[in-house]
């Protein structure tokens, strides 16, 4: 270059690339440190929530796993059970097993005197107690006449107190648990005849006013049959719809209509189904109400646009390739759907239907317009028997009064999450076992 | 189908093809400069201009080796079909004739040299009668025919095929007059051998340039003439016989 | 000599038709037909496929404008031209995959040996059984090798038993010269294989079902130069027992493979002829340009 080049005057100052870049790089760097940063503290302020929401359930929710017993002298008196000695099954199943109770209670502390004294002895235990001593009876005859160390389950305050939820400094008339009550506990305890054992209650019983004999068992059975129901109905539903939509209809105005109407339903507010369903269902059809089928049917009326519009997602994905593929072998177009459209969409149309279930198991609010908000002891055993579901368990619980209940609200929270992500994990994993790359 | 004369997607290809061509003119060029120099020297006895004549065809070589090398590199880098491959294979085949035609203008060099050695005595006048008409034919013929390429004209190309017969003619004759001489003076025959050489160097110059002629033919047309005749030829004749056994 | 010199002119004369009639601007073979022009003979002494007055439309567009074309029994012709010239489109013209595009619309006749392919009577899954085809893009089943191979005998019940399958999907992976590379390994998922070999596969599945044509379009198009070769190499040995047309944007392709060439333009076609003088001595001006690379 060794020429002697008249330069045009131009626009561009220089034509050193090398300064021009060099000048704006340290802006650039700043830039790309800077949106790392917003990133970084997004993910952190998210994380803090969800840490934030873990920590309060479960540290509220952990208690309820644990229930207080207290071990008590009962003497299965064969006077009591079977006053006619000819142990006849009715009498021994209707005998007064609360006698013995109370007669275990006095017999740990014989000096209480007086009915009221007496009475809040016995209060320690719980009504169920009674219950436990008569289905260890029926189950073993043989134990009338004799005496056993039974461990009775504690009442709810007694439990409260044992978990330290009670402020002993309290003036007596604001605590649920008197002086005396405290004493004995305190008594109890120092024996060693005061245990925390796993709550299996929660667990294998029904709804119940007494917080320590609440249970879970008819929420899941509910939220079991209900989401039953949803997924009978609206997979193969939603499968037939999402490949006629997509492999066999013809793009009309009509099929153009069906697929905007489906995806506005998928943003309908849910409690707009629940009254659907109550003036559908169980007003004109005259279905019962708090029944699994219509919660069912509700659910799976909100959970079809989301199978449907999963699914055509999941049809769309396949590549055109296999079905030029499978068509110019001479496959009909229902064998290529069949055999290579279908299977191959499969994964993801699961996957889209085990998140819309996931989305149905944790719905309460159309629930409650057909009446599954009922209070219900029974666990359900069918279809058409009366029940709640887990969330709807969690709404009735979170309003009730008694700090029991406020555990086991956050335990109930807690069973509910374990689900979520079990089926979501579920989802993934289908996911990543058949996705196939082609 | 004329040769389509747009220009390639590809400039470069464009620029190659236009090289190669300038190369045969340039190398044509240099053909016809060398008869009409062999002749002068033959005419004006000058014996320094003949040994200029042989020592420049190293020049037409060295071309012929530099357009060889060009067809080869733009068969191999481009595969030309078409027009394109017509075009390479017929700049080809000409630079192999204007490399002959380059090499009879050495042979008519070469024999003015042997003629006008100084030893024996200088031809006479009349043997040489014939080689200026037929060297002008000649070159008009190498003339027109490089005029052809630069022009792919067909027409011209066609002339070109047809007057090719009138020179052999003329060298028939010639060579009938030559004889006569010969017979009637057997001391002209050695001057007389050297001009039957210059006459059958001229006349096989006209033959190449019917070549390159048919070469424009196959260029633009696509029909190669020369195959066809050959064929026509060769079928009776005694080729086609020893082909049978 | 003189005798030999009047010969060659006589030879050369005829040759060049200077004295029997006045040079013609252009020696162009035209065939004219419904007021169309492609240069070239259209027609073929044994066709397989026969095609008159082929129209095709998507939509509004005229893709392909009222063509005719034979189609030779056993040869392999090839299309050429440039992208969006309406060559895949008639390919796919000929076992009616256009049909599954809703705004396509083809008229015009064509026949398949006496068939005619749109005729009502005639079933598009008859059809595609008899004209088979393969993509661009190696598209394999994502399933076991054997698997894509034995589907079309499957779905036609072409066989009864396990054994005759097993004959079948061995004797097209052979034909398709790919037996080797996967004899031990017939359970492997077919997009396993490399792209030549997905390819191989492709046409082994294609073959499998005897289809009296096959359909190629740009099947090399994604492939590497071996793979290129070894596909164009079968294709030379399918041509004895197939007719094959294959759609190619590599004029060298189409050079190797075929033995007719057809040369379609914005959805006309333009010329067809026998491959070598297409490109050695193209007639329209616009296929000479195609091939020679001067197209803007």
């Amino acid at each position: 270059m060794n020429k002697p080049t008249a330069s045009p005057p131009t626009k561009i100052p220089s034509r050193d690339i090398k300064t021009i870049v060099n000048a704006g790089l340290a802006r650039r760097h700043a830039a790309e440190r800077r949106f790392r940063w917003y990133g970084l503290i997004a993910i952190t302020l998210g994380l803090t929530f969800v840490v934030l929401m873990f920590a309060n359930i479960i540290g509220k929710g952990y208690p309820a796993f644990w229930q207080t017993y207290i071990q008590v002298p009962v003497t299965f008196d064969a006077a009591v059970i079977d006053p006619q000695g000819n142990r006849d099954p009715q009498a021994i199943e209707t005998a007064d097993y609360a006698a013995l109770v109370r007669a275990g209670m006095r017999q740990l502390f014989p000096n209480v005197q007086g009915r009221l004294e007496l009475r809040a002895l016995y209060g320690l235990v719980s009504s169920d107690a009674a219950h436990e001593l008569q289905d260890r009876v029926l189950q073993n005859p043989a134990l009338i006449g004799a005496s056993q160390e039974v461990w009775l389950l504690a009442s709810a305050s007694v439990d409260t107190l044992v978990k330290g939820n009670i402020d002993r400094a309290l003036d007596e008339s604001e605590r649920p648990i008197k002086d005396n009550q405290l004493e004995w506990v305190d008594k109890l305890q120092a024996a060693g005849k005061i245990e925390k054992q796993f709550n299996t209650i929660l667990f294998t019983s029904g709804d119940s006013r007494e917080p320590e004999q609440a249970g879970i068992r008819g929420a899941l059975m509910g939220s079991f049959f209900t989401l039953l129901v949803t997924f009978l109905l609206s997979f193969p539903i939603g499968v037939a719809t999402a490949v006629y939509l997509e492999e066999f209809a013809p793009k009309n105005r009509w099929t153009d209509l069906i697929e905007v109407n489906i995806n506005n339903l998928a943003a309908v507010p849910s409690i707009v189904f629940g009254l659907l369903g109550l003036a559908v269902f169980i007003n004109f059809f005259g279905l019962p109400r708090s029944a699994p089928l219509v919660g069912g049917l509700v659910l799976s009326l909100m959970t079809l646009p989301v199978i449907i519009i999963a699914g055509r997602a999941a049809l769309t994905s396949v590549p055109p390739s296999i079905r030029e593929a499978a068509l110019g072998m001479g496959a009909s177009k229902l064998q290529m759907v069949g055999h290579h459209v279908l299977p191959l969409a499969m994964p993801g149309m699961l996957t889209g239907s085990i998140i819309g279930m996931a989305r149905a198991l944790g719905e309460s609010a159309p629930l409650l317009m057909i009446g599954m908000v009922a209070f219900i002891v029974d666990v359900p055993k069918g279809f058409m028997d009366p029940s709640t579901v887990l969330p709807v368990q969690i709404y009735l619980w979170s309003d009730l009064p008694e700090r029991a209940f406020v555990e086991r609200t956050s335990a109930a929270i807690m069973v509910l999450l374990a689900f979520m992500i079990l089926m979501n994990g579920l989802a993934i994993l289908l996911r990543k076992r058949f996705e196939r790359r082609w | 189908m004329a040769i389509s004369q747009d220009a390639h997607t590809v400039k470069q290809f464009d620029i190659q093809l236009a090289n190669l061509r300038n190369l045969v003119l340039e190398m044509g060029g240099l053909a016809e400069d060398q008869i009409k120099r062999a002749i002068a020297a033959l005419d004006e006895e000058n014996m320094a201009a003949a040994r200029e004549v042989i020592a420049r065809d190293r020049l037409i070589n060295g071309l012929q080796l530099k357009a060889d090398e060009d067809c080869v590199s733009i068969i191999a880098l481009r595969q030309p079909v078409g027009g394109d491959l017509r075009l390479i294979i017929s700049l080809a085949n000409t630079v192999t004739d204007l490399e002959r035609i380059g090499d009879g203008a050495k042979k008519i060099a070469r024999m003015a040299i042997q003629i006008y050695d100084g030893v024996s005595s200088p031809p006479s006048a009349k043997l040489l009668r014939d080689v200026t008409p037929m060297a002008e034919l000649a070159t008009d013929m190498l003339h027109d025919s490089l005029d052809a390429l630069a022009r792919l004209d067909v027409e011209k190309a066609l002339t070109i095929i047809h007057n090719d017969d009138d020179l052999d003619q003329e060298f028939q004759s010639a060579l009938r007059r030559l004889i006569t001489y010969m017979m009637e003076d057997s001391r002209t025959i050695g001057h007389a051998i050297n001009v039957v050489f210059i006459v059958k160097a001229l006349e096989r110059i006209g033959d190449h340039c019917k070549n390159i002629a048919e070469h424009i033919v196959y260029l633009v047309e696509g029909k190669n003439i020369q195959r066809r005749r050959n064929i026509d030829i060769t079928m009776d004749g005694p080729v086609q016989a020893v082909l049978e056994k | 000599m003189s005798t030999t010199a009047i010969e060659t002119k006589v030879a050369l004369d005829q040759a060049l038709d200077l004295n029997t009639a006045p040079r013609k601007q252009s020696s162009v073979e035209v065939t004219d037909y419904d007021n169309r022009q492609t240069v070239g003979k259209i027609t073929v002494d044994n066709p397989k496929m026969t095609c008159r007055g082929v129209n095709v439309y998507y939509g509004e567009k005229h893709a392909i404008k009222n063509v005719g074309l034979d189609i030779g029994a056993n040869e392999v012709i090839a299309f050429i031209g440039p992208s969006g010239c309406g060559k895949s489109t008639f390919l796919r013209c000929l076992n009616r995959m256009n049909d599954t595009i809703p705004i396509c619309r083809v008229t015009g006749q064509l026949r398949l040996d006496h068939d005619d392919i749109y005729d009502k009577s005639i079933d598009v899954v008859q059809l595609r059984a008899r004209v088979g085809m393969v993509f661009q893009k190696p598209n394999p089943f994502p399933k076991s090798i054997y698997e894509n191979v034995a589907y079309g005998p499957r779905i036609h019940g072409m066989v009864n038993t396990k054994a005759e399958l097993d004959d079948l999907v061995r004797e097209s992976l052979e034909r398709a010269g790919l037996i080797k590379e996967v004899e031990k390994r017939m359970d492997e998922p077919g997009t396993s294989l490399s792209g030549g070999q997905q390819q191989r596969l492709c046409i082994a599945r294609a073959i499998a079902v005897n289809p009296e044509v096959i359909l190629m379009d740009e099947p090399c198009s994604a492939l590497d130069p071996i793979a290129t070769a070894k596909i164009e190499e079968l294709i030379d040995e399918l041509r004895e027992n197939y007719t094959i047309i294959i759609v190619t944007h590599s004029m060298q392709q189409a050079a190797r493979v075929s033995q007719r060439t057809a040369y379609f333009h914005l959805g006309d076609l333009i010329e067809v002829g026998e491959t070598d003088q297409i490109f050695t001595n193209p007639k329209h001006k616009l296929t000479e340009d195609y091939i020679t690379g001067r197209f803007g």
